[in-house]
C-alpha cells in the first residue's frame, strides 16, 4: 500500500498489562492497517484483545496498568506512541474518534443530549478555530442526529439519556464521535445488545455515512455474521494475536484458519432438526497460562505435533489473506 | 400430544406512576405489558419466544414461574390451572417448571460454592431425601456438561459458559417437565453458546424435557425451537410451527424481523433509504399499526388471531377473508 492510501498503520504492536498477579500479554506482534475510506472489522471473542487494540490507537489506555513493550502506531504518518499528550489530544476527535461499547456508560446520565452533543461541538470548534452561535450549534444537532435517521431530532436534544432507548442512544454516542468529523472511527461493539432490526438499521447508518463523507472506519465486533455484512476486510484475532487477516468476501467463502472456521461453524444454522454444532472444545484461553507454539492448538482440530512446539509464522494464501498457521506452510 | 402448559389470555400489568414507561406515554395507572397472550407448549417440545427489547419476553417467563402474578387469563400445567392466589398452587408449577435467567452472574448467590447453589434447588422442592442429594448432585452435573472438580468452586471461578451450566444443573436438579431459558446464550461468545445449544438440545431429548426459550437471535430462535411466537409490545402478533413462520412470515411486522436477519449467504449490507419512522406502539387498535407499511383503515381496531395456515395464526387483519 502507498503511503497516500494509508491512514493507519500498526506494526509489530505487543503489549502488557500489568497486574497485581504478574504481567499478562494482551497483544503480541499485532500489525493491522487501514486505508483511507476504508471500512475494517476486527473480529474475535472475548478476551482476545479486540478492544485493547482499539484503545491502544485512540491512546486512551491507562499505562499502568497497560505497558506497550514494542511496535508503532502511524496515523498520518505520525507515530502516535511517540507524541506527546497535546498533540494526542488534538488527534483524539477530529482525527480519531471512537464509539463505545456501553451507549448508557458512555453518556453522561445528568446532561441532555444537547449538552452532550454541545461538549463534541466545542472540540470542533477548538480544532478547526470556528466560532459559531447557538443557532449554528443547535442546527448542526438536529442536522447530525436526522443524519442518523433520528425522527424527531428536537426531541431527543431534549431528553437524558435513561429517556432514550438503546437504538436511540447509540446513535447519539455516534452522534457525539462523528460530529467532530474524524478521519478514522473506531466502533466498539455498536452493535451488540441490540435488535436485529435496530442493529440492521445501524449499520446502513454507518455505511451510508461512510460512502458520504469517507470516513474510515475500525469496527470491532465478536459477531462475524454482523462483521462480514458491513466490512471490506476482516482481522480475526485470538489470545492477543492476528490469526487471519484477508478481504471479508474470501474469508466468508473460505476461511483458512482452523479458528475462523471454528467461528463460522459455531453459527447456528438450520432448524430445530439440524444436527449438533460442530463447536471448537474448550473455552477462550486463560492469558496468563497460554499454551506454547500455536495457541489455539489446544482446541484445534486439525492440530499437528509442530503445533505445540513452535508459533507459526504469517503464511500468504493465493487469494492474499495473511494467516497464522502450520497448515499453510508449503512444503 | 399433550400439552405441558397451556396460557390462554394472559395478561401482566404493571403499575406506571405518572407515565413515560419506555415509549408508552399516557397518565399513571396501569400498563398492560403482556396483553391477552395465548400459547401451547407440547410435551418434549421447544416453544420459542422472540421480540425485541422491552416487548415482554421476560415478564412472561417470570409469570410461568410464578414470580409475576397475571392481571387476567389463566395458565394450566399438566392440565391444572394456577390458582395464583394459593400457595400450593404455586408450588405445583414451580416444581414442574425451573428457569434459567439471562445473566450468568446475577442469578448465582456469589458466597455459595456451586455444590451448594444446585443443592438449594433440592432444598426448595422438598422431593428427595436429604441422604440422597449428594449422589443427585453428582448425577446432574454430569448431565449438564460440568467438571466434578467445579463443584468446589465459587461462581467467581467459571466462565460464563459455565455460569450456565450452573444454573441449568439448578433448574434441572429436580425433574421437571419444563424449563424456562431466558435468553440463556446471549452474554457467551459464539464457540460457547455453540457448546450449550449442544448440551440443551441433548438434555431435551435425554429427559423429554420441554423448553419455553426466549432469545433476540433468529439464528438462535431457528435451531432451538419447534414452535415460535414473535412478540411485539406485549402482544404476540404471529404464532406458528417455526418453519412456517420463519419460511413463510404472514404478520408484517414478522416478515420485517425476518428480512434482517443476518446469514452465511447474505449478500453485503448496502447503504439504501429507509422511511419507515422510529418505533413505536399504538395505544389502540393494532400495536403495530403506526409503523405498519401496509396500514389500512381497519387496523384502528385491534386484530383477533386470524388461522393462515395449519397451526399457524397471525394478529392481522390482512388475512381476515382468507380463512
Amino acid at each position: 500500500m502507498s503511503a497516500e492510501t494509508d491512514l493507519l498503520k500498526v506494526s509489530g504492536l505487543t503489549l502488557d498489562y500489568a497486574t497485581v498477579d504478574g504481567r499478562v500479554r494482551v497483544l503480541e506482534n499485532v500489525s493491522a492497517q487501514i486505508n483511507k475510506g476504508e471500512i475494517v472489522g476486527v473480529v474475535g471473542e472475548s478476551g482476545s484483545g479486540k478492544t485493547t487494540l482499539g484503545l491502544s490507537i485512540i491512546s486512551l489506555l491507562d499505562s499502568p496498568p497497560a505497558d506497550i513493550i514494542g511496535g508503532s502506531i502511524i496515523f498520518e504518518q505520525k507515530d502516535l506512541l511517540k507524541s506527546n499528550p497535546t498533540e494526542l489530544s488534538r488527534i483524539r476527535g477530529p482525527g480519531i474518534g471512537m464509539v463505545f461499547q456501553e451507549s448508557l456508560a458512555a453518556l453522561n446520565p445528568v446532561y441532555r443530549t444537547d449538552t452532550q452533543l454541545k461538549e463534541s461541538i466545542d472540540v470542533l470548534q477548538r480544532a478547526q478555530s470556528l466560532s459559531l452561535s447557538d443557532k449554528a450549534e443547535k442546527e448542526m444537532m438536529v442536522q447530525i442526529l436526522s443524519d442518523l435517521r433520528l425522527d424527531r431530532p428536537e426531541w431527543v436534544l431534549k431528553k437524558y439519556p435513561h429517556e432514550l432507548s438503546g437504538g436511540m442512544r447509540q446513535r447519539v454516542s455516534i452522534a457525539m464521535a462523528i460530529v467532530e468529523r474524524p478521519k478514522l472511527l473506531i466502533l466498539d461493539e455498536v452493535t451488540t445488545g441490540l435488535d436485529v432490526y435496530v442493529q440492521n438499521r445501524i449499520l446502513n447508518i454507518l455505511k451510508d455515512l461512510n460512502r458520504r463523507t469517507g470516513t474510515a472506519m475500525m469496527f470491532i465486533t465478536h459477531d462475524l455474521l454482523v462483521a462480514s455484512q458491513i466490512c471490506d476486510r476482516l482481522y480475526v484475532m485470538y489470545a492477543g494475536r492476528v490469526m487471519e487477516e484477508g478481504k471479508t468476501e474470501h474469508i466468508l467463502n473460505s476461511p483458512s484458519h482452523p479458528y475462523t472456521q471454528k467461528l463460522f461453524a459455531a453459527i447456528p444454522q438450520g432448524f430445530v432438526d439440524a444436527p449438533p454444532l460442530p463447536a471448537p472444545r474448550g473455552e477462550a484461553p486463560d492469558l496468563r497460562k497460554l499454551p506454547p507454539g500455536c495457541k489455539f492448538n489446544p482446541r484445534c482440530p486439525l492440530a499437528m505435533k509442530k503445533c505445540a512446539e513452535v508459533e507459526p509464522p504469517v503464511f500468504e494464501t493465493e487469494q492474499g489473506s495473511k494467516v497464522l498457521c502450520w497448515l499453510l506452510e508449503k512444503p | 400430544m399433550t400439552n405441558i402448559v397451556e396460557v390462554n389470555n394472559l395478561t401482566v400489568s404493571f403499575i406506571v406512576r405518572g407515565g413515560n414507561l419506555l415509549l408508552f406515554e399516557r397518565g399513571g395507572g396501569m400498563t398492560d405489558v403482556v396483553n391477552d397472550v395465548s400459547f401451547n407448549v407440547s410435551e418434549g417440545e421447544t416453544f420459542g419466544l422472540a421480540g425485541e427489547t422491552g416487548s415482554g419476553k421476560s415478564v412472561i417467563a417470570w409469570a410461568l414461574v410464578g414470580l409475576m402474578k397475571p392481571r387476567s387469563g389463566s395458565i394450566r400445567v399438566l392440565g391444572k390451572e394456577i390458582d395464583f392466589r394459593k400457595k400450593a398452587d404455586v408450588t405445583y408449577l414451580r416444581r414442574n417448571i425451573g428457569i434459567v435467567f439471562q445473566d450468568p452472574v446475577g442469578s448465582l448467590n456469589p458466597r455459595l460454592r456451586v455444590k451448594d447453589i444446585i443443592r438449594e434447588g433440592l432444598v426448595a422442592a422438598k422431593t428427595f431425601d436429604r441422604r440422597e442429594y449428594d449422589k443427585r448432585i453428582a448425577e446432574v452435573v454430569d448431565l449438564v456438561g460440568l467438571r466434578k472438580s467445579s463443584l468446589e468452586a465459587y461462581p467467581r471461578e467459571l466462565s460464563g459458559g459455565e455460569k450456565q451450566r450452573v444454573s441449568l444443573a439448578r433448574a434441572i436438579v429436580v425433574p421437571r417437565k419444563m424449563v424456562v431459558l431466558d435468553e440463556p446464550t446471549s452474554s457467551l461468545d459464539v464457540s460457547v453458546q455453540a457448546q450449550v445449544l449442544n448440551t440443551l438440545k441433548e438434555l431435551k431429548s435425554k429427559l423429554n424435557l420441554s423448553y419455553f426459550f426466549i432469545t433476540h437471535d433468529i439464528n438462535v430462535m431457528k435451531y432451538m425451537s419447534d414452535s415460535l411466537g414473535i412478540l411485539y409490545y406485549g402482544k404476540l402478533l404471529e404464532v406458528g410451527r417455526t418453519y412456517d413462520v420463519v419460511t413463510n412470515p404472514k404478520h408484517p411486522f414478522t416478515m420485517r424481523l425476518m428480512s434482517n436477519v443476518p446469514g452465511l449467504k447474505r449478500t453485503k449490507i448496502q447503504a439504501q433509504e429507509e422511511r419507515l419512522t422510529e418505533q413505536g406502539s399504538s395505544a389502540t387498535g393494532c400495536v403495530y399499526c403506526k409503523i405498519c407499511p401496509r396500514v389500512f383503515e381497519k387496523c384502528s381496531n385491534s386484530p383477533p388471531m386470524i388461522n393462515v395456515g395449519s397451526g399457524h395464526q397471525a394478529a392481522c387483519f390482512l388475512y381476515e377473508n382468507v380463512s
